[in-house]
């Protein structure tokens, strides 16, 4: 019996000292990320007054960009989404919608609100796809081109676009999302003022939910209702705005919004395109990327900018917020599994030495771990075999700083770009942020737990999150 | 036990308040940032109701004493506060630039933006050192950067000429911002005297003695420059490194292109463009080692006034790169290039091994009108390769040519129209066609079935008669359904 309770102890023990330790790295890291984003995100913005994006829109060599809207199912959105691409400020644009087989009305909506002709065409892939089935234009808007073909995924009709598209760089766009009028001329800003070879530019993903929209464009910003979707306004302002610019900031970008993002057109067909074994391409091609340009010797950057906006639909009940975070964090194992000779591989660098190891660690395992710690440490304090102080930490790490995280997200966000300018959204926010670790992480980390079992189990299911039509 | 977690427990407890009132100092901080901001917008607005009509009468060409008074008493921050939008996106227009200017002069503003450029170079005195003796450079300050990229941003929306040698010298200071936005200014002022140290400059960069700005920051700034200056190109064009010349070709083509843009026949004479450019681009950048170049040195042979010129872009048509060929052929769309020798060329390409450059010189044959079109047409009609004739089909579709061969055919129009046409009609997928024949208007319509329809009679007894052209006969049934689907 004795022995049993030695066995047990010495187990928790061990545990313990594994959740401690993922606190103090993940709590450790983000404290790091949120400092250095402070500072760069402010200057950011005070730079933004000389950017110079007239003389990026009126440069014959600003290089052209085509905007690809991967559609599967998406008859609410895809309309307001395309026109909203359509509008977009860019000297040089090309827009392609890919329908990946829909058996809704998404083809017969964007053929009718367009007037779209079916047209003759040629398809040379680089990167094999399943087949198309047709090609539509309208003459009178040229740089429009719709592609219906057999279904195949997100990535297969992502690569399907990079096929059809011919300037240098593309732009993946889902079809939920709106961009902002400059979002792209913002984006491409780091790609043409940069000595280096930039092959990746992202922006700010920014939640339209509670947001008042018109013909594809943004018009009002506001919070959005419900308690669910404020929560993840603060998620997503921690995310971006501290989280994507720190690992910028360190050269360990891992991870760049599939929603919205350009890419270097031949960097991304010379490293493969995206993968299909992963239920995140897009975090699955940047690794992917960080792979090639190590194994082919190529010097490559990657750049994260704050300022060029797109506006996504966020989930707005549980059930679609289980299936988008359980496939975020199978996604996230799968690549992590499928690329983890990067994991303190020299040739990497930061990626694989700090960026990869925290978000194999912290990210990936660290939804187990902490899921399991809710668990075990009150256990272990009922059986007497976790000291009370221990509990004091725990909820020190896993609440209280969590908080002070996150009111460090809210804080950046009204130091720089304001978007929520009313001081009662500035006083929703912060009461969010100060309450998201009590109650809203927790859920979150029950979603992300039930992926990790997903991934251990083989899943490789896609769960489709549907829209409740703030772009509609 | 106990006695060893009691410091462990007291330590968590202090951190866990640290960390408490740490959260409470961010959301204090939150909320006075707020407010600050608030005040700050408030009283922007107010200098903005007080000051923006004076302003803008001044801006509309009518000066006034009073006016100019009223806004010199003002303190200079709040000056440059007032003026501020006026010099972001979009702010200004070009045609209240020079009205601007002038205010700005009156105003001190120019002055003060000029010294904030020569002030930042100078070496700020050690506390308890005589002034100016320090040799160790100053460490300006974030303001400090941001007020001065401000100051070179004003300059070159005012587009002052005076100005550009402060500019130049920027280019040297130590934070890329102030290179970057120095360069966007040089490139609005485009004052000539300032070319050639660009272009040292952007030697320098690619030779790797110098990192920033970005080549292609250079190069975007070197071709706003007028054409005239394009003489102190030469160096870069003879250079021996590849990179170099390639750099130099392409600043050349943006700035001719740009220039033809606006006129029609436009023609690279000898006033605009140095001998020397049109001889090394004849001779030696045509034959370049580097296909970028061959290709952008096309693009610029174009609007040669040399009758050599013709030659060399018909060889450049055959060159052994696909991606020379596609940059050569692209550049014939312009109808002084619709001789037969060139035309001849170009159809040549329609044979091409690479798709792009079959696509360009179709595209090239389209716009070169009638005679190019013809041209594409009668390729069409013998070609026997299945390939490019659906390729064709594809550019014309996509043209929007189907439309006004479907009308022209309703018309009477003959020749090789009508036959292209009727070609169109018993392929075996004349999507373009039904797509065209459903959205035109119904009078078109009639009449083109009018026409269409005996002929497609005809080929239908043909067909019956030799099953093997079945197949090709199905996208002809299609059309047939034309008049029930019309009456439906």
């Amino acid at each position: 019996m004795s022995s049993l309770r030695l066995f047990l102890k010495d187990s928790i023990t061990f545990f313990n000292l594994l959740i401690l330790s993922y606190f103090f790295l993940g709590n450790g890291i983000y404290t790091i990320l949120m400092l250095l984003s402070l500072r760069a995100t402010w200057i950011h913005t005070r730079r933004l007054a000389y950017q110079g994006l007239d003389a990026l829109r009126g440069s014959p060599l600003t290089p052209p960009v085509t905007i690809l809207i991967p559609a599967w199912n998406e008859q609410d959105v895809i309309v307001n989404s395309l026109r909203s691409a359509l509008q977009v400020d860019y000297p040089e644009l090309g827009v392609i919608v890919v329908d990946d087989g829909s058996t809704d009305l998404t083809l017969d909506r964007l053929v009718e609100s367009f007037h779209l002709l079916e047209m003759d065409g040629a398809y040379r892939p680089s990167i094999p796809t399943a087949p198309i089935r047709a090609f539509y234009m309208n003459p009178e808007i040229p740089n429009l081109l719709v592609v219906s073909k057999v279904r195949g995924g997100k990535p297969d009709a992502l690569n399907a676009g990079i096929n059809l598209c011919r300037s240098p760089y593309f732009c993946n766009l889902d079809a939920d999302c709106l961009l902002e009028r400059d979002a792209l001329l913002r984006l491409m800003d780091p790609i043409v003022n940069s000595a280096a070879e930039t092959v990746v530019s992202g922006g700010i993903v920014r939640i339209l939910n509670g947001c008042e929209t018109r013909n594809g464009r943004v018009t009002k910003v506001g919070l959005p209702p419900r308690v669910l979707e404020r929560f993840q306004v603060v998620e997503y302002l921690r995310s971006f705005l501290f989280g994507r610019t720190g690992w910028h900031l360190l050269g360990g970008t891992l991870i760049v919004s599939g929603a919205f993002a350009v890419f270097h057109r031949a960097t991304v067909i010379e490293a493969g395109g995206f993968c299909h074994d992963t239920v995140t391409e897009d975090m699955d091609l940047i690794v992917q990327l960080h792979h090639w340009a190590a194994d082919n010797n190529r010097k490559i950057r990657m750049s994260f900018t704050s300022d060029p906006v797109c506006w996504t639909e966020c989930p707005s009940n549980l059930t679609m917020l289980a299936r988008q975070r359980r496939r975020w964090q199978l996604g996230l194992c799968q690549t992590l599994w499928k690329h983890s000779e990067i994991l303190f591989g020299r040739k990497y660098g930061i990626v694989g030495w700090l960026s990869f190891p925290f978000h194999s660690y912290v990210e990936g395992l660290g939804a187990a771990a902490e899921f399991l710690g809710y668990l075990l440490v009150p256990l272990g304090i009922l059986l007497g075999l976790v000291p009370p102080f221990f509990l004091v930490v725990f909820i020190l790490l896993g609440f209280i700083y969590g908080s002070f995280l996150s009111v460090g997200a809210v804080l950046l966000e009204e130091l720089t770009y304001r978007r929520y300018p009313r001081f009662r959204d500035l006083l929703t926010l912060l009461v969010f942020a100060m309450f998201e670790n009590a109650g809203y992480r927790q859920l979150i980390l029950y979603y992300r737990f039930q992926g990790v079992l997903k991934f251990l189990a083989g899943s490789r299911r896609w769960e489709k999150v549907a829209h409740a039509g703030a772009n509609a | 036990m106990g006695s060893q977690t009691e410091p462990v427990t007291q330590w968590a407890l202090t951190m866990l308040v640290c960390v408490l009132i740490g959260t409470c100092l961010l959301i204090a901080v939150a909320l006075f940032r707020h407010r600050q901001q608030n005040r700050y917008s408030r009283y922007l607005r107010s200098l903005e109701s007080n000051y923006r009509p004076i302003l803008a009468t001044l801006l509309s060409g009518r000066p006034t004493a009073q006016g100019i008074n009223t806004l010199r008493a003002l303190p200079l921050a709040d000056l440059e506060l007032l003026f501020d939008p006026l010099f972001s996106v979009g702010g200004v227009g070009q045609k209240h630039v020079a009205v601007l200017q002038a205010l700005c002069t009156e105003l001190g503003l120019i002055q003060l933006w000029q010294h904030r450029l020569t002030a930042g170079e100078e070496p700020k005195a050690r506390r308890g050192s005589p002034r100016g003796t320090s040799l160790r450079p100053p460490a300006p300050s974030l303001l400090h950067l941001l007020l001065r990229a401000k100051s070179i941003r004003n300059l070159g929306v005012l587009r002052h000429q005076p100005s550009w040698p402060l500019l130049v010298r920027a280019l040297d200071d130590p934070h890329p911002d102030i290179q970057s936005v120095a360069l966007r200014s040089l490139a609005t002022i485009r004052a000539p005297g300032s070319f050639p140290a660009l272009v040292g400059r952007l030697h320098t960069v690619v030779l790797g003695k110098s990192a920033s700005p970005s080549p292609r920051a250079l190069k975007a700034a070197l071709a706003c420059f007028d054409l005239t200056c394009s003489a102190a190109l030469l160096s870069s064009l003879r250079h021996p490194h590849r990179r170099i010349r390639f750099l130099g070709t392409d600043i050349l083509r943006v700035m001719v292109c740009r220039d033809a843009a606006l006129e029609s026949d436009f023609l690279l004479r000898s006033e605009v463009c140095s001998p020397g450019i049109a001889e090394i681009l004849l001779t030696n950048l045509c034959r370049d080692r580097s296909a970028e170049v061959r290709g952008r040195a096309a693009e610029v042979i174009a609007f040669l006034a040399d009758p050599r010129a013709t030659s060399v872009l018909y060889k450049l048509l055959f060159d052994p790169l696909w991606y020379v060929r596609l940059r050569a052929v692209r550049t014939l769309a312009k109808p002084r290039h619709s001789t037969p020798y060139l035309l001849l060329g170009i159809r040549d390409c329609l044979r091409d091994s690479h798709w792009r450059v079959r696509e360009a010189a179709m595209q090239t044959l389209i716009s070169l009108g009638r005679r190019g079109r013809q041209q594409l047409y009668e390729h069409f009609l013998t070609s026997q390769d299945q390939a490019t004739r659906e390729q064709i089909v594809e550019v014309i579709e996509r043209s929007g040519l189907m439309a006004s061969l479907v009308e022209g055919y309703g018309e009477g129009a003959g020749g090789v129209e009508a036959l292209i046409v009727e070609q169109f009609a018993s392929e075996a997928a004349p999507l373009g066609l039904s797509g065209v024949l459903r959205m035109s208007n119904p009078d078109v319509r009639q009449k083109f079935l009018e026409r269409f329809l005996p002929v497609a009679h005809f080929k239908m007894q043909l067909q019956e008669e030799t099953p093997l052209e079945a197949s090709a006969g199905m996208g002809l049934q299609q059309v047939l359904e034309f008049p029930s689907v019309l009456a439906a």
